[in-house]
């Protein structure tokens, strides 16, 4: 745990709406171990100033002209500057959450949060740990849990994730070998992962299918 | 740089296309206006047709491959040709019916009328009268020059004269060839202010006449000096080139001056009409004196008590006009009498008799049996009847009858005739069951083509238009539909983009702003001591104010998107939206669906949805409830949207519950819709909006629809007092 007293969070701040720059900033000012660093109105400037001056978070906003809050996260994992993000947006729509945990926010706040909410995401994040408002959390497991996998591709992915190889599930399942390749490269493309190794370690890190006890 | 190419190829093509278009117009016109177009002409009377001729006064017809005109009509006329024919020449062989009038022919004609010298162009012509032949200038008016004929050939009718008239520039040129000698007489002069081009025809005045071999070719000069040459060898001298200083207008000519001598005068003679006191046991002779009003297929004198059949009479050649008397046998009939064993001797020429002016009732009730009348009908059918005659059959209100016109020249009027036809005939009346066979009261005997005017084409009115005109009506409405769906479907379009685009403006503008304004609020609340609990309070009504027009501005985004507006998506997507609200509370949330869905104009899909959304927050905000129940009823005529819970309930909105419902009330007044709110302590709270929908119509209720519209706007013509017609309570 750091110590708050000695050394202040310095906050960069990003969004493109300069009211909110100015309102976030007054009241950032106003909390005790806490330090506006900067205010950028978009992704290429918070990357230019946090290259100059790093800074211990970012308070991100998703939707920017030009370089999205998106964009802006897999841009600091690129250039290796490692820093924590939290990010401060007006949209909670399941894909926005869940894109955003996925390129690494470890927060997700709405702009209309009260302010306790946000000093104490801004304190929990910088500590390391996640920080996602309970409805939040639940749309992104929810989104998480969502899948659009037929019920035949789960029975697919369940053998997989034993470890059956196509042949195996074929005659389980009573179909051809060729029948169930077709079924593990649609399941391999929806899940956006690279191999059936990794399908079954996602699907079984989402939750999609029971881990197999044996 | 290819839109620029392509730009210019269009362009070229199309002033290609301009071009050929202009092309082919100059040529077309080139051509029709062409002054040897369908030059050398020669005339098809031998054959029996005569369909390019056109008559101006007249009973012209063609008899024996000639063309023969019977009236004694002044001036009548009958033309062919273009009117574009400039230099030529125009001849034929000539035969004059009467002796007190003249017949020949018209070079360079136009502007042509029904009358005596109504046209512009040149006539030469036999004249019997004055035993001379004739060469002038009609323009609605009449010069000429004339030449006296030596009495060794003088000019007689019922003979062949040759005559030629050339017209090449301004000079006009005349040659007659006369019997029996083939001596010539030539007449010629030069018009300063010429007729420059025009059509041919035919023309007697005062007498009748046949032509044939009517031959028209191009003149050149040569033509005309040869004319002039011959005109030369001729024994009598030329007043060729004669100018028209002994040029006259006349008028009047005097049938009086006749040559023939036979013109006598019976103080015995009687009238018409009085023949049919005559006995019918016995045949008496009587003399009468009348108008010849037919000649061809049978004979009809009037006079001005009535008219009467003459069966094979013994007659010179008779013509329409002739005033002559016929003595003969009487035989009285019902309506008219008949004449038989009758001689008939020619008084006089005069003009034809104008038609008595009948209807058809009229005619059938026989008194206008055997006399010229003109009677209008519609056209029920034609046929053709024995001996080649046409059969026209005729309506004219209840009364039907019958026209038989003779074959020749009428054959083409008779083909181009069209069934239900409004016509205006002219002819004789005759009730005799010979011609009738008893299925018309009467017939009427046409004399010519020129007897039959078409008034009017026949109605456009009837089964087939109307059957294509509903077909056409229908394809129309279906057009219409469609245009009217497409159009309505881009407007709805539009409307959705905009409406996105406005979402898009007030996310980056309104609800930025508002979130700014919260943290620069909460900026100024964290430095203002604790002592200051007064400010400090309306620091936080501030900020909530702020915090719920956040809110408030979001959800207006949110409802602007287009997939919450269709109407069956209202309910998932108040279902949705009350799931997020208590994600990972203990409330219930039901949401049921009752009637058939119908679609909703967007206001009121908005209108409901934003009512829903806001009922729903205050359920679960304020309420505390532990079920939400969403019910959304579609019924005949309105959409009802309720939201229950089974929370705390309120007993009078105030601070932000208040703001919320003023809000909802405001939006369900915007669609006139019945906004209830219903709320009982510790029961819960219940918020019901009915939105008027507009009456499905349907094959069933459709009458009954219209007839409300009917009786709303017409009847009752108030103000509609829709808007405020429901009573506002809660």
């Amino acid at each position: 745990m750091p110590d708050l007293r000695s050394k202040p969070i310095r906050i960069l701040i990003v969004d493109d709406h300069p009211v909110v720059l100015a309102g976030l900033t007054s009241m950032l000012a106003t909390q005790d171990g806490m330090e506006v660093a900067g205010a950028a109105s978009s992704g290429e400037e918070a990357l230019d100033m946090l290259r100059a001056n790093p800074a211990d978070l970012l308070l991100l906003d998703l939707r920017m002209p030009g370089m999205s809050g998106i964009d802006t996260l897999h841009a600091l994992k690129r250039s290796n500057i490692s820093i924590r993000v939290i990010i401060l947006t007006s949209f909670e729509t399941d894909e926005d959450i869940y894109r955003a945990v996925q390129a690494g926010a470890l927060g997700y706040l709405l702009k209309g949060a009260p302010q306790s909410d946000m000093i104490e995401a801004i304190r929990t994040v910088y500590s390391g740990k996640r920080y996602l408002p309970h409805h939040i959390a639940a749309r992104l497991a929810e989104r998480m849990m969502r899948t659009n996998l037929t019920a035949r591709e789960l029975e697919v992915l369940q053998m997989l994730a034993r470890g059956l190889t196509n042949k195996e599930i074929g005659n389980a399942l009573n179909i051809s070998g060729n029948t169930v390749r077709n079924h593990v490269n649609s399941i391999i493309e929806k899940l956006d992962v690279s191999d059936r190794t990794e399908a079954a370690t996602t699907a079984i890190h989402r939750g999609i299918i029971e881990v197999p006890n044996y | 740089m290819k839109l620029a190419l392509s730009l210019s190829r269009r362009l070229l093509f199309g002033a290609l296309l301009c071009l050929l278009l202009l092309l082919a117009f100059l040529g077309l016109r080139a051509y029709m206006h062409n002054p040897g177009r369908g030059l050398p002409y020669r005339d098809s009377f031998a054959k029996g047709t005569a369909n390019e001729w056109r008559a101006f006064g007249g009973t012209w017809e063609l008899v024996n491959g000639m063309m023969r005109n019977d009236s004694d009509e002044r001036g009548a006329k009958l033309l062919t040709g273009s009117p574009y024919w400039h230099n030529y020449s125009v001849e034929a062989d000539v035969y004059l019916l009467g002796s007190s009038g003249d017949a020949g022919l018209i070079i360079r004609s136009s502007d042509e009328e029904e009358g005596v010298n109504s046209y512009s162009g040149y006539y030469a012509g036999m004249r019997t009268r004055d035993n001379s032949f004739v060469l002038g200038r009609a323009d609605h008016g009449w010069m000429e020059v004339t030449k006296r004929v030596s009495d060794s050939s003088r000019i007689r009718p019922f003979r062949w004269y040759h005559l030629k008239l050339l017209a090449y520039e301004c000079q006009i040129a005349a040659l007659v060839t006369m019997p029996p000698q083939a001596a010539r007489t030539f007449l010629g002069f030069t018009d300063s202010n010429c007729a420059q081009s025009g059509r041919v025809g035919l023309r007697s005045y005062s007498s009748g006449g046949i032509w044939r071999n009517v031959v028209v070719q191009p003149a050149t000069r040569q033509d005309l000096a040869e004319m002039l040459q011959n005109a030369k060898s001729q024994n009598e001298p030329a007043s060729s080139d004669a100018a028209l200083h002994d040029a006259k207008f006349f008028g009047s000519q005097h049938p009086q001056e006749d040559g023939r001598a036979n013109a006598h005068s019976d103080a015995t003679t009687q009238s018409i009409v009085s023949l049919r006191l005559a006995s019918y046991a016995r045949p008496t002779t009587a003399t009468i004196r009348g108008v010849v009003i037919l000649t061809a297929p049978r004979l009809y004198v009037q006079d001005f008590t009535g008219g009467i059949y003459i069966p094979k009479p013994k007659a010179p050649l008779l013509k329409v006009g002739d005033e002559v008397e016929v003595t003969g046998e009487v035989h009285p009939g019902d309506f008219s009498s008949t004449m038989e064993h009758a001689t008939v001797n020619v008084l006089w020429a005069r003009t034809p008799m104008p038609p008595m002016s009948v209807t058809a009732s009229q005619a059938s009730t026989g008194k206008y049996d055997a006399t010229f009348i003109e009677v209008r009908g519609h056209l029920a059918g034609k046929e053709r009847g024995p001996e080649n005659t046409l059969i026209l059959d005729l309506d004219e209100g209840t009364q039907s009858f019958r026209a038989i016109m003779n074959p020749g020249r009428g054959s083409y009027l008779f083909s181009k005739l069209r069934p239900g036809s409004s016509l205006r005939l002219r002819g004789i009346c005759v009730v005799d069951p010979a011609l009738t066979h008893n299925l018309t009261p009467f017939v009427l005997l046409l004399r010519s083509n020129e007897d039959l005017d078409v008034i009017a084409g026949p109605p456009w009115w009837n089964t087939g238009h109307a059957i294509a005109v509903v077909f056409i009506v229908l394809l129309l409405a279906l057009v219409f539909n469609l245009a009217y769906h497409r159009i309505a479907h881009w407007r709805l379009q539009g409307v959705l983009e905009e409406r996105q685009r406005l979402a898009h403006e007030m996310h980056d503008t309104l609800a930025q702003s508002f979130a700014g304004i919260g943290f620069q609020l909460q900026a100024i609340r964290n430095r203002i001591p604790k002592e200051n609990s007064h400010i400090l309070e309306q620091l936080d009504l501030a900020s909530n104010l702020v915090r719920h027009s956040h809110e408030e501005a979001r959800r207006s985004i949110a409802t602007l998107h287009p997939e919450s507006l269709e109407s069956e998506n209202i309910l998932s997507a108040l279902d949705l939206c009350a799931r997020r609200m208590v994600e990972g509370g203990s409330v219930q949330v039901v949401s049921e669906r009752d009637g058939n869905v119908r679609p909703v104009s967007l206001r009121i899909a908005d209108a409901l949805y934003r009512v829903g959304q806001e009922a729903i927050a205050n359920a679960v905000r304020h309420a505390n409830p532990t079920l939400l129940c969403i019910r959304l009823k579609f019924d005949e005529n309105c959409a009802c949207l309720q939201i229950e819970d089974n929370g705390t309930g309120f007993t009078q909105g105030n601070g932000l519950l208040g703001f919320g419902i003023r809000g909802m009330r405001r939006r369900a007044q915007s669609i006139s819709a019945k906004f209830e709110i219903q709320s009982s302590l510790s029961v819960g709270t219940r918020v019901q909006i009915s939105a008027p929908l507009p009456p499905r119509v349907t094959l069933i209720n459709w009458p009954n629809l219209f007839w409300r519209y009917v009786r709303e706007h017409w009847i009752d013509a108030r103000p509609s007092k829709q808007a405020d017609s429901y009573p506002y309570r809660g």
